[in-house]
Parts: structure tokens; sequence; C-alpha cells
């Protein structure tokens, strides 16, 4: 693998961090599977794109992509919440509706950033390449995301919406509104997926309808990776946990794709991605298994 | 003060499955006062503790704690009038959160919660003296996931949450059910001693006869949705677990089978 491979990927890896870690809140924190974010990484990039386009400051495009993602998250916690419909379906429709509306948003397929501002531009250009730059702002920004994040699952109101994911009766009795903290957390994951697909389209230069495939299953991969490797006793450990399982994620994906004796190929993208996963899911139990014989 | 007025309670109305939980139950309880509730399987217990917690909003009547009519609020936004223990030790507290993260959900029962770190150093401490009353070594152990203790800890551990904050009544569902006779006298011992130093206003469903009778002062025994019997002050005095599964049987309309003689203990 070569170096500029090398760093696309821990760029990538840090793109995606964001979509583990609302995965994360989504799945670990309130316990809900929440494919709406299939949905709303696209529909971040191309809200970003069709702003930045239209003139649009590119860090206030960022913002809207946030916004865009909590409205999509709210639609499939409400019908979730208020119309009872089971938590993963509930995200699989959110998620099919996506793909119009992100249609919609970009009137095509794709839409090209080229030679316009994004919010990397400022950055490039001071003697270090363009290659590193975007790695180290990502990280920039990763590192606020999860100071945030920590910080608020840390506080009383979040570990309100921790005791609704782990016993909701139980917070109920504790007089938390489990149904608020659906809708907060659910707004507040999906916000956070949408601002991984709001960069992935200005540090790659496009937006694509199609991008969102699978989003879901990086962002699970990223979550278990970290767990696997860091464990989930305590809250900041296990968000780190989130951002380096990302990064390995697509270090692991970048090898396999580049290691000649394996004989893949691009297209085998998925498979090996399901392949990985897979592993990183039997890996936490083989490795109790080795422990107990 | 807790009043219950006319409490109606159906559940499944209009189907084939219609089953009347409640019938026209009221029920006045004192202020500081510590009323044992007792029935066979179906009477209706868990149903009146679920109308007064919240989970059950009643059909008919009217459910009135401290000085508010709570008839159709449901549970989160009275929990700030409601403490309570439930009968299964994993239902009352979250296993996958510490013994110090459970406290600091108990700590902001019915209040709202802001930003402010759930664990701050004095809360820490706070947390720390009060889970060292129990005299368990728990105050060790603070950090450890609730799922770790054993459920008379777990119990243990409730009470000192349900008395994190404030409430206008306490209440106890079968809460000694799950343990083995020790641990379950160490939580009634316990009990007894959190409710008389608190003067709390007291409901605790007991499917043990003996615990009935032992602890607090009336006694009130629900049979097919009803109150049958209604006891305190010298006639409870005088009153033996004999005497309880008298009236148990003639309420019954039968004799007792084996079944029934088990809460005789």
């Amino acid at each position: 693998m070569s170096q500029i491979a090398l760093w696309g990927a821990v760029e990538l890896g840090l793109v995606y961090a964001f979509v583990a870690l609302g995965v994360y809140l989504a799945f670990r924190v309130l316990d809900f599977p929440d494919l709406t974010v299939d949905g709303t990484f696209p529909l971040g990039a191309a809200v970003t794109a069709v702003l930045i386009m239209a003139g649009i400051n590119p860090w206030l495009a960022a913002v809207v992509s946030m916004l865009a993602g909590a409205l999509a998250g709210l639609v499939t916690a409400t019908l979730n919440v208020r119309f009872k419909i089971l938590n993963l379906l509930a995200s699989i429709l959110t998620m099919i509706a996506l793909f119009s509306v992100n249609l919609r948003v970009m009137g095509r397929p794709n839409v090209a950033l080229l030679s316009v501002d994004t919010m990397l531009t400022p950055f490039y250009g001071h003697g270090f390449r363009d290659f590193m730059v975007r790695p180290v702002f990502l990280l920039a920004l990763v590192i606020v995301a999860l100071i945030v994040v920590w910080r608020y699952l840390e506080s009383d109101a979040g570990l309100a919406m921790r005791a609704t994911g782990a016993n909701a009766r139980m917070a109920r009795a504790q007089g938390i509104n489990t149904d608020r903290q659906i809708y907060l957390g659910i707004a507040l994951s999906n916000a956070l997926v949408a601002l991984g697909g709001a960069l992935f389209a200005q540090t790659n230069g496009f937006a694509d309808v199609t991008s969102g495939v699978g989003t879901i299953v990086v962002g699970l991969a990223a979550v278990i990776i970290g767990e696997t490797l860091f464990g989930t006793r305590r809250i900041l450990i296990a968000l780190i946990g989130c951002v380096v399982g990302s990064i390995l994620y697509r270090i692991a994906i970048q090898l396999a794709l580049s290691s000649d004796s394996l004989g893949l190929q691009a297209s085998d993208l998925n498979l090996v991605t399901a392949v990985l996963v897979t592993f990183a899911l039997v890996l936490p139990r083989l490795k109790r298994g080795v422990l107990l014989s | 003060m807790i009043a219950l007025d006319n409490i109606h309670v159906v559940f499944g109305r209009g189907t084939p499955l219609e089953k009347k939980a409640l019938s026209g139950v009221s029920l006045t309880i004192k202020e500081g006062s510590f009323t044992t509730v007792i029935g066979s399987n179906g009477a209706g217990k868990s149903t009146l503790l679920g109308v007064l917690a919240g989970d059950v909003i009643p059909t008919e009547g009217n459910v009135r704690i401290g000085n508010a009519d709570v008839t159709k609020l449901p549970t989160a936004a009275r929990a700030g009038r409601v403490a309570r223990v439930f009968q299964d030790p994993l239902a009352g507290s979250c296993g996958a959160l510490s013994i110090e993260e459970n406290l600091a959900l108990a700590h902001k029962r019915g209040q709202r919660r802001g930003f402010k770190l759930a664990l701050g150093h004095s809360r820490r401490k706070l947390f720390r003296e009060r889970i060292a009353e129990l005299d368990l070594g728990l105050e060790n152990r603070m950090t450890d996931r609730m799922a770790m203790l054993s459920g008379g800890q777990r119990q243990a551990v409730s009470l000192v949450m349900a008395m994190m904050a404030g409430c206008d009544v306490l209440l106890l569902d079968e809460h000694t059910a799950a343990l083995d006779p020790g641990m379950a006298e160490f939580v009634m011992k316990l009990t007894e001693k959190i409710v008389g130093a608190k003067k709390l206003t007291t409901l605790m469903v007991t499917h043990s006869m003996r615990q009935a009778l032992d602890y607090g002062d009336r006694t009130v025994m629900l049979h097919g949705g009803e109150i049958v019997l209604d006891v305190e002050g010298n006639n409870r005095r005088n009153l033996d677990v004999e005497d309880l599964i008298d009236m148990f049987r003639r309420v019954r309309g039968q004799t007792l089978d084996d079944d029934e003689l088990l809460i005789a203990e």
C-alpha cells in the first residue's frame, strides 16, 4: 500500500468516524437499530453540495446538512414513537424515502464540487501536501465532535438517554420522558451522520445519491471493531474506539484491496466489507471461547 | 396523603378478553402511614400499584397524591411524587450502568436534567456515603455495573435510590419476593428503618401474610378487584396469620390448596 493510499484510508476513516459516533448513539446508547443513516449520509452530502454550488459558505452548508439529517432522524423517531412502527422498519421507510428526497435536492444523481471553495480551501497550500491536510483537518473536527458527545453522555441529560436505552421502564419511573429521549437521540445521531456526508462531499469534491449504500454496515463495523479492541466500560474509551475502529476498518479494506496475492479488485469492496464486519462480530465470541477452553 | 376514589380499571374493554382488574376501589392513606396490601394472584394488587405509579390509567375514578390530582398523568410526569422499588431486581435499576450512575439517575428523579456532570466530585461523595450506610461493602464498588450485584444487593441499592430524591409516596411492589430468605429479611429491616426514619407514606404489596401483619400499621386485602378487608390499630394487632387465612378462605368460598398455604410464610 502506497503512502498516499494510507493517508487516503485514514481520511475516509475519519469521515466515517462521524457515522460511527452517530451509530454508537442510536445502536448502543438508545438500543435503536437505525438504518436511516443510509439515507442521511448522502442527504448531508447532497445538501452541502447544492448549497456550496449556490454560493453559500461551506461551514454554514455543513451546519444546514446537520439540521437536514436531524430532521430525517425525527421522521424515523416519529414513525416509531408516535405511530408505533417497529424501529428497524421505521428507519427503512425513511431510508427509502430519502433516496427520492436526495435526488430532488440535487436535481440529478450527482453534483461535482470542482473549482469552488470548501471548508478545506483555507488550509491548502501552507507547505503541506493536500492529502495530508485533509486527514489532519478532519481529525480536529472529529475530536471536537467526540468531546461534545462525551460531555453530553456524562451529563444528567445524557445519563437520561443512556437509561432510556438500557431500561426504559426504570427510566420512566425516574421521571424520564423516554419518547422525548428517542426523538432527541435519533435526531442527534443522524445529524452526526449527515455531517459525515457533508465532509465526504467537501473532501472528495462530489455528492452522489448512491454513496449511502452500506453506511450502516460501515458505521457498525467501526463501532464493533472499537468495542472489540477497547471494551465498552467507559464512555470516553468507547467513543475513541468508534473513531479508531473506523480508521482501522478503512485501512483493513485498503490492505485487502491492494494486496496482489489476494487478487481482489475494487468491485469486491462490498463483499470484503461484509466479511470484515462478520469477522468483527464473531471475534468477541471467539475470544471468549478461547478464554473458556 | 393518597386518595383513590372509586377506581375502576378494565383491561381490553369491548374484547372477548375483557378483564375487570379493579372495581370501585376507594382508599385513603394518611400522611406518614405504612400500609400493606395482600391478595392472591389476580386480586388487583399490581394494578392498584400501577394506578398509583401511572403505569395504569384508570377507566374511571380519581387518583390524588399529595395535593395534586394525578389521575391522567403518565409515569414519568408524576415520578417526582412517587418513589418505587420493583419486585424484579433487574427492573428497578439499569444493569448496564454503574452503581453511582444509577444513583445519579435517582438523584434527579422527577426533576429537569441539565448538562451538569452526572458524577461530579460532591455527588460522588454523597452517593458513596449513602451506599456505605447499607454496610454491604458496596461503597468500594461504586463504578461496578449494577448487573454484577446479587438480587438482594440490587434491591438494597434500589431502596437507597428511592430515597435519593423526595417523594409523596413510596411504593414497594413485592420487593423481597425474588430474594432468598436471609436477604429478604435484610431488605425488609432496611425498609423499616428507612420508612420509619423519614416517616414516609408507604404502600407495600406483598404475597406474604407474615410480612403484611409484621410490618406497617394498616393492612388491606384485595380480592377480585375489590377491597375485602381493611384493618388497623387494635383490630390488626390481634390478628395473626391464621385469622388472615381464615378470612382469605371465606372470601374465596373454598378450601385452601397448597398454593395458598405457601403465602402464609
